[in-house]
């Protein structure tokens, strides 16, 4: 027979703690839009037209893109930190779909809004969201190690030409310049690649 | 001139197969209340006509049914529906024509149709009281057993995130059966409950199966009153079919009990008896099934017409003094404001209520994380 998890997701669980800003106009779907929102628990706000920058504090952004409304340019604020971002479209030609991708967005609901599918569409997009903001995370963090390496590698080639040493006493040269001053062996590469580039370029 | 044609009205109520019992009486309610309405000059003068169709306990015969109840008979309003299956099936045909659905069954939540009014218990108006209760009274370890569906998933969800929330609380078994599940099908899972020794079972097997689940613990020896089975849907239909004895001792959920001693329920009960007789007992599915006829004829006396826009203004936030107490439809969710009580099945096939809500409890059918220790939610017990 089929198991059950008997563990509700932290995705579902917080639903009613969320803060969720929509920017829709005040017309019959906003309201149903608010009403659904309100029903799963959400603390929803409706504002319009869309504000410039991103509202600090919300978790999810709900936008109704428009063919007669531009859409926010939000790219600035899109830090670690930034919202879910769900559109609202009542088209979907090219115009209105370019629009959507302009906006990043994590979800998409269908206009006119109908009480059932904006659960699953909210914890969906919030899923993407997180996933996206781990795995930008996880790059960055990456891209450190990755340039710290590099550093390393050159300083060692500095250090071995220089010096005339072999490959492993650059290494433990760099390291007990790190160690004596409290840095990492990164960070003390890389200020060997500087000088050298100042020194001798 | 006023008008004096009559309201024709969908019933979908299964008169046979699995779920025939407890639908036969969900169409009785409904039929008592049609024939009170009736009795007392209709609608300003329009008499009620139910037309009826048997849907055998299938989910496509119910969207086929609705389908000819909107298309053919003309139908703006149809009552009906207990499984959450069968509710899914014609939820598209009334979307789709846009016609009115009167839900008389307590279900898992998670639905707000605009085309449905919703008059049975969401899970915050009995799971969370029957967890509080089984907990409290006999114990935390819990096994679940269901019927192959989602009403029993959903349910069971909630009711291990309940227990679980008890310090020691745990899930010691989880099994499912078919819809159509017989007594043998219930001997290896009470032989692994004997095994496994909980506090107590909670059973979301629905329908004329729950019967062979009951009788299939009888027959294991196991007592109630030390390993009790709490449910949400064995109601007093359901333990007329397995008999009174096999049933005393086990704890149900639910707003309405028969026995509820108010001189509204008794009048309700007795005009009941008197025009339909005795084979068809009266429970929670059909006192919901009877109300929300009369909230659809006072909304329609004010709106004048059976078209959902012009009723569904005037139903939401209605009130009618229904034989459990004065319910209330949220106008926020479609839903309704209910009574949860709790009662322990006795001697003569009737449950006798050991706990009540003084006031009736908002639904809140999108609630995921539900709470024991709520104190808005928690019970009285009657004197």
């Amino acid at each position: 027979m089929v198991g059950q998890k008997n563990t509700t997701s932290e995705l579902l669980r917080s639903l009613r703690t969320l803060s969720v800003a929509a920017f829709h106009p005040a017309d019959e779907d906003g309201e149903e839009l608010l009403l659904q929102l309100r029903r799963i628990g959400c603390h929803a706000q409706a504002f319009w037209p869309p504000a410039p920058r991103l509202p600090e504090g919300a978790d999810v952004v709900f936008i109704a893109v428009r063919p007669d409304t531009a859409v926010p340019n939000w790219s600035e604020d899109r830090d670690a930190r930034a919202p879910t971002i769900i559109a609202i479209v009542n088209y979907e030609n090219p115009t209105i779909v370019d629009m959507v991708l302009k906006l990043e967005v994590h979800g998409i609901v269908a206009s006119p809004i109908r009480p059932f599918g904006l659960l699953s569409a909210l914890v969906v997009a919030r899923q993407i969201r997180n996933s996206r903001a781990a795995m930008t995370k996880q790059v960055q963090r990456l891209e450190s190690k990755l340039a710290g390496v590099r550093h390393v590698a050159e300083a060692k080639a500095i250090l071995m030409r220089a010096r005339n040493v072999s490959e492993p006493d650059a290494y433990q040269i760099i390291r007990d310049q790190a160690m004596a001053k409290r840095t990492t062996v990164e960070h003390m590469a890389y200020a060997i690649v500087s000088a050298n580039d100042i020194l001798f370029r | 001139m006023a008008d004096h044609s009559p309201i024709h009205v969908g019933l979908l109520f299964s008169k046979t197969g699995d779920i025939s019992t407890i639908e036969t009486s969900q169409l009785m309610g409904t039929l008592l209340a049609i024939d009170e309405v009736n009795a007392a000059g209709g609608i300003d003068g329009r008499e009620i006509i139910p037309i009826h169709y048997d849907p055998q306990s299938s989910p496509g015969l119910y969207r086929v049914l609705a389908e000819r109840l909107v298309l053919e008979d003309r139908i703006n309003v149809i009552f009906g529906c207990y499984m959450s299956s069968t509710r899914k099936a014609v939820i598209p045909i009334i979307e789709k024509w846009n016609r009115l659905l009167f839900y008389p069954t307590l279900y898992e939540g998670f639905e707000c149709s605009s085309n449905i009014v919703y008059t049975g218990a969401a899970p915050n108006q009995n799971s969370v009281q029957l967890a509080e209760f089984m907990t409290a009274s006999y114990g935390v370890r819990v096994y679940l057993i269901g019927s192959d569906y989602i009403y029993p998933y959903e349910s069971n969800r909630i009711m291990t995130d309940l227990v679980l929330q008890r310090r020691g609380g745990e899930k010691v078994g989880e099994r499912y059966v078919p819809l159509n599940a017989v007594h043998d099908d219930f001997k290896s899972i009470i032989a692994d409950v004997k095994d496994k020794q909980p506090d107590f079972i909670f059973s979301t097997v629905v329908g004329n199966s729950t019967k062979c689940l009951y009788q299939a613990y009888a027959d294991a020896g196991l007592d109630p009153r030390t390993m009790p089975i709490a449910s949400l849907t064995t109601l007093e239909a359901e333990i007329a079919q397995m008999g009174a004895d096999v049933g005393a001792g086990h704890v149900s959920a639910a707003p309405y009990f028969q026995s509820i001693a108010t001189p509204r329920n008794l009048e309700s009960l007795e005009k009941f008896k008197r025009r339909f007789g005795s084979d068809v007992i009266p429970n929670a599915g059909w006192e919901a099934a009877y109300f929300q006829v009369h909230l659809f004829a006072n909304a329609m006396r004010l709106s004048g017409s059976d078209a959902i826009d012009a009723l569904m203004p005037n139903l939401l936030g209605s009130e009618f003094d229904a034989p459990q107490g004065r319910v209330r439809i949220d106008p926020s969710n479609h839903h309704t404001c209910l009574y949860p009580r709790i009662g322990i099945a006795n001697g003569s096939g009737q449950f006798t209520v050991v706990r009540q809500a003084i006031r009736a409890v908002h639904p809140d059918p999108y609630l995921i994380t539900h709470s024991l220790g709520d104190w808005t939610i928690s019970l009285d017990t009657p004197k």
